[in-house]
């Protein structure tokens, strides 16, 4: 097999560009996406590529594209809308949540909503208490879509490409201090399942879960344990909703032990949900209480030094796991 | 200090047409079948009351009667080809659009044979070119650009996207971006304001600056405007002949301001106390099927007996489905969870 070496942002694009090649019913628009090459250039020379009915800039009006698209997509069209941030998204949330998310059901099956909403997500670098959001627990509560969080480049195309062909909203959340990290992933087209975690790496000590980011971190603490002759075994949701419970029990039930790391809040959070979750399939697996690491409940602050404080940090998931341990 | 300004408003300039002209175009078969339809809407509505009273129905129910002339001839005069989009206030569209009187009545009472199942209710109809049914106000205007967007970007040449709100929408900010990015996009989207003059039980005067509507709003966005008397069907015919046309050759939406009222409060919950009943009572001597009526007895197409003969088949048609939804069975709670996801 052919490998390419590539960051996130040069595999969201590949996807992209593959499936608006693959599909004519593929578009793309958002805030900056065709001449501006995106925000974040995930979008870059696909203008070019594939001309301004494909790749179509919006004015900043997230209520009105976002709802045009839902409205493109029950009508025939597939198209992909990127928030430039996902805090952006509340402004739209009620195309979102009263439109995409109800509309096969409410119409008795009449019309579905082959949409991808994708961007960043959670915080970045000191954007602050408006441009942080983690959002995935706030859309979670609601039926009717598919949450994904990539945490490499290659879940990130091979998921995105499952995202554009599924005939359902697809809610994709991207974070932008990971476009530029890089891998290996291969030449030829791919795709991956949704719904399905990866275990990343084994052990038998105790269970650590997590999506996106934050796995960063929790091979950190794993490495620092490894240290000391703990095996920590890790696993990437992948896709957050629904939930591949399956995995998750099958390495509780190997380890006992299990500690959470969500970079959004804790109140009503993913980890609160997948912590039930663990608690009804597993209960008599486990040998100690849940452990869960989550951003601090405050408004994202600004200053650095209160910014890394407040989002799960190497440190504050090694307190955690040694109370499990 | 009263909060909101009571100056005198700016001129309606109503849209115009030669009555016998229209009258000798559109035929006696289909002027009779015109009539037809607004009756069953009627009736639709009438019953759909009654049955609420039984307590047969429940959520919200809001009807169209005082309405109907505007939906009725604009889909006589456009076709059901085109994509529609509408509010809660969605009976009467769905009827015209080809659900059945059956299926209506069936959702109403919430049974498995409803419109959508018994998942949506009073609010929430749908048919093969009607994408709603949506009950947010405003939200769904974006819907409706979105499938003028698909017409577009499809070259569907032949078809438009029509969209029915409330003049209470008008306050929202969906209803406003989606204008601009009609005009923006040059997308064939017909928006159309069915300016009842409430919005629920604030008068549009307390809750919108401008008057008439879209002969304001509209050329903010660089849009032709037209205001139109909603409660003459053969005006709104007309109206809606001529601009599908220009739509369809210009790619430019256009925003209708129907003027129009309705003769039950906002919903069926609602007395209308708000109200006076002198207002009421004088918005009611412009029944639009009064003034159809009228129309054609003076024509000699109708008399007084035939139209007593035609109401009545309309009466029965929608008791017939009174009957199909008291029949139908419920919807089986094992289907609950199904259909959240398409396939």
């Amino acid at each position: 097999m052919e490998w390419q070496n590539v960051d996130i942002r040069e595999a969201l694009r590949q996807a992209i560009d593959e499936e608006i090649a693959r599909d004519p019913h593929v578009l793309i628009l958002g805030e900056e996406v065709a001449k501006y090459n995106g925000a974040y250039k995930v979008t870059k020379g696909l203008l070019d590529k594939w001309g301004p009915m494909r790749v179509i800039d919006t004015p900043i009006s997230e209520n009105g594209f976002a709802g045009l698209a839902i409205g493109a997509a029950m009508t025939g069209l597939r198209p992909i809308v990127e928030f430039m941030s996902w805090n952006f998204s509340f402004v739209a949330a009620d195309q979102l949540i009263s439109n995409a998310a109800k509309m096969h059901y409410m119409s008795g099956g009449r019309y579905h909503v082959p949409i991808v909403f994708r961007g960043c997500n959670g915080a970045a670098a000191q954007v602050s208490c408006q441009h942080s959001h983690c959002v995935e627990a706030i859309y979670g509560n609601l039926p009717g879509w598919v949450i994904i969080s990539p945490s490499n480049a290659y879940d990130a195309k091979g998921l995105l490409k499952s995202a554009i062909r599924f005939n359902n909203p697809v809610l994709f959340l991207e974070n932008e201090l990971q476009y530029n990290d890089k891998m290996d992933i291969p030449s030829d087209e791919y795709t991956i399942e949704i719904g399905k975690a990866k275990v990343v790496q084994e052990g038998k000590h105790a269970t650590l879960i997590s999506y996106s980011r934050m796995l960063k971190f929790c091979t950190l603490a794993a490495k620092e344990l490894a240290k000391r002759g703990i095996e920590t075994e890790i696993i990437d949701l992948r896709t957050i909703k629904p939930l591949d419970i399956a995995t998750v029990a099958a390495s509780v039930r190997k380890t006992h032990r299990v500690v959470l790391v969500e970079e959004g809040h804790m109140y009503a959070g993913i980890s609160a949900e997948l912590g039930f979750q663990i608690m009804q399939h597993c209960f008599d697996s486990l040998d100690t209480p849940i452990e869960r690491v989550c951003q601090r409940e405050t408004p994202m602050p600004y200053s650095k030094v209160l910014e890394s404080e407040s989002i799960p940090n190497t440190e504050r998931i090694l307190a955690a796991l040694e109370k499990v341990l | 200090m009263a909060l909101v300004k009571m100056e005198p408003k700016g001129q309606i300039h109503f849209f115009s047409y030669d009555r016998q002209k229209i009258i000798e175009e559109i035929g006696k078969a289909q002027l009779l079948m015109l009539l037809d339809q607004m009756l069953l809407i009627r009736n639709l509505e009438v019953r759909g009351e009654a049955a609420y009273q039984q307590g047969k129905v429940g959520g919200f129910f809001h009807s169209y009667i005082g309405q109907e002339a505007i939906q009725t001839g604009c889909v006589a005069a456009a076709g059901k080809r085109h994509w529609y989009t509408a509010t809660y206030r969605c009976h009467g569209l769905a009827l015209l659009l080809g659900a059945t009187p059956e299926e209506i009545m069936a959702e109403l009472y919430g049974k498995e044979t409803g419109n959508v199942k018994g998942r949506g209710g009073s609010m929430h109809l749908f048919t093969d070119r009607m994408l709603g049914g949506l009950a947010i106000v405003g939200s769904h205007v974006p819907i409706a650009t979105g499938a003028g967007f698909s017409i577009k970007y499809l070259k569907q040449n032949d078809l438009a996207s029509f969209c029915f709100m409330g003049d209470g929408a008008i306050a929202q900010g969906a209803v406003h971006e989606s204008l601009n990015l009609a005009s923006l996009w040059n997308l064939p989207c017909i928006y159309v304001i069915e300016n009842n003059h409430w919005g629920m039980g604030t008068a549009v005067e307390r809750a919108i600056a401008v008057s008439p509507i879209a002969e304001h709003f509209a050329h903010s966005y660089e849009i032709d405007p037209y205001t139109v008397d909603g409660m003459d069907v053969l005006a709104c015919y007309a109206l809606f002949k001529e601009v599908l046309k220009k739509v369809l050759q210009t790619s430019r939406p256009v925003l209708i301001e129907a003027i129009t009222d309705r003769f039950r409060g906002h919903s069926i919950s609602d007395p209308g106390l708000y109200r006076s009943k002198e207002d009421l009572q004088k918005a009611m001597e412009r029944d639009p099927i009064e003034l159809f009526k009228k129309v054609l007895i003076e024509t000699r197409m109708l008399s007084e007996s035939e139209f007593e003969d035609r109401d009545c088949q309309q009466r029965e048609k929608v008791v017939a489905a009174m009957k199909f939804a008291e029949e139908s069975p419920w919807p089986n709670p094992v289907t609950l969870e199904e259909g959240v996801f398409a396939p």
